[in-house]
């Protein structure tokens, strides 16, 4: 956070300096495209693994929403292990939707439902196999005749000692909510962070929903986190943003995920944040699929609490 | 071992052969304010023999008895032929009179033939005079943008103060002044230099082959000396621009025995900012500012020895405040050096100047974010003492020995940080301690008339000591993380190696010589940077157990003539250059990491090279002056861990570097100055593929440096506008009307930056604007330009 915090800084320095500083598009040579398969593979405890596959895009390839469609790929053969069992992924589209499912995909894909349901997208997903706490999961995909492996591990949740929440600042009924959180000793445990209101059928991230005990490996410690679903609503009043209100029934997921996962979201966010500044590392988001994929097979540990902001 | 003889055999030979000569030595200075004046010719033309005074005005001249005309020449302040028996040896200290380009001419270089006769090669110094007549950018003179114009110089970006030479990275340069290191030589981020010109008598860069009295850079040296302050009258001068006013008081402490001088800067950026932003802003306390004091002081305490006493202090301070979003920063960081210098002459053959030295450079940022504060801190401090013994045996042979000493201090990143009243885990603030130690010896000798040598041999050391914490990370399974604990003064790494260095002269008929140089240079010290451009937050970080020294070699060879009675010099050098264990970060690293953890643990080592062919041709006297430099150059790195061992282009590799340089001395009163420079533009890794994944937009970079911007070029003028320098008077001795110099001059500078408002890029970037449902998603790749056309005016003045 400093960092970004510190190239705002100089940017905005820069360009009041040069207060008649100009943007202009340019056309430039950038070599190194590559034709990659993307995996965005994830399971969690009590949950089927859900595997995702599209492709990279050359930078200046169309965006339009086709190209966008296009990127989605389907036909591969997916595979998940636990060490004992391995499951074949089923493709499910959606244009053919299990019944009752139709939000939960709207929201994997990030669509409206009736945008969704007459769109061919698909997803893998294991009815064979749901994730267990204390289990190595490796994920196998052929595509094409090549093939792509990666392990991720679901390790015992951290629970959270407390909940609460505070007015902040003058306000009465509008503040941050609270928790109090206990690291175990050990160190390199790594969390994300999800909430939803009471009712909404998805979890959202928080702005910086990753972190690890770097910095309070073993403490106990109160730490606030803002309300993400206040700025989806454009009729909102900008000075509540951020906020929850008295009366919000908050339910918190709090994950746990391994180092390797937690580095590839940790440089994701980074490269979200302040990529493409004079300031910043090119840094390309670290894979822990093996076979020259991009992308992340990811295992969740989650902890649920409830809090109710009074 | 065998070097080591050979130079004691060639030395006992000089020895012996200077038993039955006398010497005349002395100090030359300027009538007028009393100054040392550096590279004056001495020479006696019916020996066809001389030397040059050094940089505290002393020569030393050994020759056979006899009665000489002695000439003391330097082309900006004329010739003076004395009559001078040396019959014995003595001591015969002049003051030449006043500059000659007080009248029609300016003149850029002193040293005339020196550029065919003498052993340098890639050493060019400016005077000051000339440099205040180049376009200023915002009407600020600046001693690097003018170093930048010079061939095998390149900037770091759009108005950089971070200079590249010859393919190596800005942490390889020697930055001098007064023989206090400068570890940040910027303000504002790089826009202007820490060096206020008012305060700055001459500067000297050394761009290849260094000689062995430097050491502890593998590229350059860049020298500034700041004025000694007027030994006969009190002086004020001063500036009024449109950024800062400069303020410089110089006299004698006791009239031609000392001086001093306190020259100072500040800006008003704040208070425009404070203007801009009303009260009421949510951005209300925002500011930013920066100033730097100069300070000198010299006494002559006998004939045989003076000392100068010497200080920095200068900072930069950011303010940004965000009263809306409960957020807050402070971010100051500056320099302060102060040297104490003492010459002595043993003898009149023998000189030696001792110099302690203290450089400190920190950078805070600390920044509140409703209840999470968050202090982070890094610096670098020395303290040492260098002595340097000069000794001149006879006209053709001139040795130099000493030692160099200094002990740092690194804090590479201290942080805390605290959120409510829970103080998270930043571990101790980390420092790192180390000796740094040389010693060499020089020897500059003809062996015939055409043949100069500059032989030198540098033995430098460096020893890392405790306390110190060294982290070893584990990898969570089999190993786990643990500390080694070094007490104080204990040896972790230790150091060391031989420097050679040598270049030579070989006289050509047509007033023209071939040089050639050869120098082996190690460097304990580097500079790590996470960005792209040069910024504060760059962090100095020493050689350890991990950080292994940098270390490379340079070759040159090049070809100098000068045309038409010396008023034209030019050159042509070929250089290459081999680097090795050249650090940076490992990619993916973020600021931070290096909490509880040590830097070097994030850290990769490479190797580089650089190779190029210079063009310098320059025009020294006349009332048009001016240079032309071209260079052709390629630089390249290879790191095991980064662009997956793959060779790369270094960021500032340009193959392309053309400046122009030109001045014209209309009259008394103007003067009109211009500069044009083109230039490759930078290398940058940009985004050659994009993905999807939860939703996001991600980037898949190409190769390390592969996309180029579009060429840098850019042309900007100056005029000056002097007031009359003399007044008509009547003579009341003979009635008639004279000339006399007005005591109180003043000038207005004007210049116009980027006079065809060139639109250079500052940086690019990939932006993504939109969504795919909305069907308006597009990515493009953007050029940021910082500065158009931006004309300025400053008003100076003296009295």
């Amino acid at each position: 956070m400093e960092f970004r915090i510190l190239t705002k800084l100089f940017i905005s320095s820069m360009l009041l300096l040069g207060f008649t500083s100009c943007t202009k598009e340019v056309q430039i040579d950038i070599p190194g495209y590559m034709d990659q398969l993307v995996i965005d593979g994830s399971i969690e405890t009590g949950q089927p693994a859900i595997v995702l596959l599209s492709k990279s895009n050359n930078v200046y390839s169309p965006t339009n929403f086709q190209a966008y469609l296009d990127g989605f790929v389907s036909g591969a053969t997916v595979t998940i292990s636990n060490g004992v069992q391995t499951d074949t992924l089923t493709e499910i589209c959606s244009d053919n939707l299990p019944p009752g499912t139709e939000e939960i995909a709207a929201a994997f894909f990030g669509l409206p439902v009736d945008v969704l349901v007459n769109l061919h997208l698909c997803a893998y997903i294991s009815f064979g196999m749901i994730g267990e706490v204390g289990k190595t999961y490796t994920l196998r995909v052929i595509h094409n005749g090549s093939e792509y492996t990666a392990a991720t591990n679901i390790s015992s949740p951290t629970p959270l000692d407390s909940l609460y929440w505070k007015p902040e600042g003058s306000y009465t009924d509008r503040g941050f909510s609270w928790v109090k959180l206990s690291d175990p000793s050990q160190s390199g445990d790594s969390y994300a962070w999800q909430v939803k209101l009471a009712g909404m059928p998805n979890f959202k991230r928080t702005f910086n929903p990753f972190f690890n005990d770097k910095f309070f490996n073993g403490q106990t410690f109160d730490f606030a986190y803002e309300n993400p679903m206040s700025f989806d609503d454009p009729n909102g009043d900008p000075a509540y943003r951020g906020y929850y209100k008295l009366g919000d029934t908050v339910i918190i997921k709090l994950s746990k995920i391994g180092k390797s996962e937690y580095n590839f979201f940790e440089k994701k966010y980074n490269q979200m944040y302040s990529g493409g500044n004079p300031f910043a590392t090119p840094t390309n988001v670290p894979t822990n699929i093996k076979g020259g994929a991009l992308g992340i097979w990811v295992g969740y540990s989650p902890w649920f609490d409830t809090l109710v902001c009074q | 071992m065998k070097i080591v003889l050979s130079f004691i055999l060639i030395l006992s030979c000089f020895f012996a052969a200077a038993q039955t000569k006398v010497t005349l030595s002395g100090y030359i200075t300027d009538a007028i304010d009393g100054e040392a004046l550096t590279d004056v010719k001495v020479f006696i033309p019916s020996l066809k023999v001389g030397a040059m005074s050094n940089s505290y005005g002393f020569y030393s001249l050994t020759v056979a008895p006899g009665k000489y005309s002695v000439e003391f020449r330097s082309m900006a302040y004329g010739s003076e032929v004395k009559e001078i028996d040396l019959s014995k040896s003595q001591v015969f200290s002049i003051e030449l009179g006043s500059k000659v380009n007080n009248v029609n001419e300016v003149v850029v270089n002193v040293k005339k033939t020196e550029n065919v006769t003498s052993t340098k090669m890639g050493q060019i110094e400016l005077q000051m005079d000339q440099i205040k007549t180049l376009p200023a950018f915002m009407g600020e003179v600046d001693v690097i943008k003018a170093i930048q114009l010079l061939p095998g110089v390149s900037s770091v970006s759009e108005g950089g103060q971070g200079f590249y030479v010859r393919g190596g990275g800005p942490d390889q340069n020697l930055v001098l002044l007064d023989e206090g290191v400068v570890y940040n030589a910027a303000h504002l981020f790089g826009f202007f230099s820490v060096f206020n010109a008012d305060a700055v008598k001459s500067v000297n860069l050394i761009k290849g082959g260094m000689p062995a009295n430097f050491g502890g850079r593998m590229s350059s040296v860049l020298e500034v000396n700041m004025n000694e302050g007027n030994m006969k009258r009190l002086k004020v001068t001063g500036g009024i621009g449109a950024i800062s006013s400069r303020l410089t008081l110089e006299g004698p402490i006791k009239k031609d025995k000392g001086s001093f001088i306190v020259s100072a800067r500040r800006t008003y950026i704040d208070i425009i900012m404070k203007a801009a932003i009303s009260d009421t802003s949510p951005f209300a306390g925002s500011s930013y500012f920066f100033y730097d004091f100069n300070a000198k002081l010299n006494y002559k305490l006998s004939p045989k020895d003076r000392i100068f006493l010497s200080g920095y202090y200068g900072k930069d301070v950011f303010n940004f405040s965000d009263k809306k979003g409960g957020f807050g920063a402070n971010m100051p960081w500056g320099n302060g050096i102060a040297a104490l210098r003492w010459n002595h002459l043993f003898s009149d053959k023998l000189f030696m100047n001792l110099t302690t030295t203290y450089s400190d450079y920190m950078f805070k940022f600390g920044s509140q974010q409703d209840e999470f504060r968050f202090e982070l801190a890094s610096g670098i401090r020395d303290v040492g003492a260098k002595v340097d013994f000069s000794y001149f045996p006879n006209p053709t042979h001139r040795i130099k020995w000493g030692a160099d000493y200094k002990y740092h201090t690194f804090t590479p990143t201290s942080v805390t940080a605290q959120n409510d009243t829970t103080v998270f885990d930043t571990g101790a603030a980390q420092k790192l301690y180390s000796h740094e130690a040389a010693a060499y010896i020089l020897d500059e000798f003809d062996l015939n008339d055409q043949l100069r040598l500059n032989v030198g041999l540098r033995y430098s050391a460096f020893a890392h000591v405790g306390p110190f914490t060294r982290y070893i990370k584990g990898d969570g399974i089999s190993t786990q993380d643990t500390t080694i604990q070094y007490q104080k003064g204990d040896l972790i790494k230790f150091y060391h190696g031989l420097e050679p260095r040598v270049s030579m002269r070989w006289l050509l008929p047509d007033n023209s010589s071939i040089k050639a140089g050869y120098a082996y240079n190690y460097q304990y010290v580097h500079l790590t940077s996470l960005s792209a451009v040069s910024l504060p937050t760059d962090i100095w970080f020493p050689t350890t157990d991990i950080a292994k020294p940098e270390k490379g070699w340079q070759g040159s060879v090049g070809y100098f003539r000068n045309f038409f009675n010396d008023k034209f010099e030019s050159s042509v050098e070929v250089y290459y250059k081999e680097m090795k264990n050249l650090i940076e970060f490992k990619e993916g690293a973020l600021p931070g990491d290096n909490v509880n953890d040590n830097t070097d643990n994030i850290l990769v080592f490479g190797e580089g090279r650089a190779f190029g062919i210079e063009f310098f041709l320059k025009k020294s006297v006349g009332r048009f002056t001016g240079w032309i430099g071209y260079t052709w150059a390629k630089t390249e790195r290879r790191f095991p861990d980064i662009n997956e061992g793959n060779i790369y282009p270094a960021k500032y590799d340009r193959r392309h570097d053309l400046s122009l340089v030109g001045t014209y001395k209309l009259n008394d009163r103007w003067t009109f100055s211009a500069s044009f420079i083109y230039a490759t533009g930078n290398t940058l890794t940009l985004p050659s593929s994009w993905y999807v994944q939860e939703q996001n937009l991600l980037f898949n970079y190409g190769p390390r440096n592969s996309t180029r911007m579009a060429p840098y070029h850019r042309l900007d003028l100056s005029a000056t506008l002097y007031s009359k320098a003399y007044k008509t008077k009547t003579d009341p001795a003979t009635g008639k009307e004279i000339d006399v110099k007005k005591k109180y001059r003043s000038n207005w500078s004007f210049s116009v930056y980027n006079v065809y408002n060139r639109m250079n890029p500052f940086f690019l970037y990939v932006d993504n604007d939109g969504d795919f449902l909305s069907g308006n998603f597009k990515l493009t790749v953007k050029q940021v330009s910082l500065f158009p056309i931006i004309p300025s005016a400053t008003w100076n003045f003296e009295f």
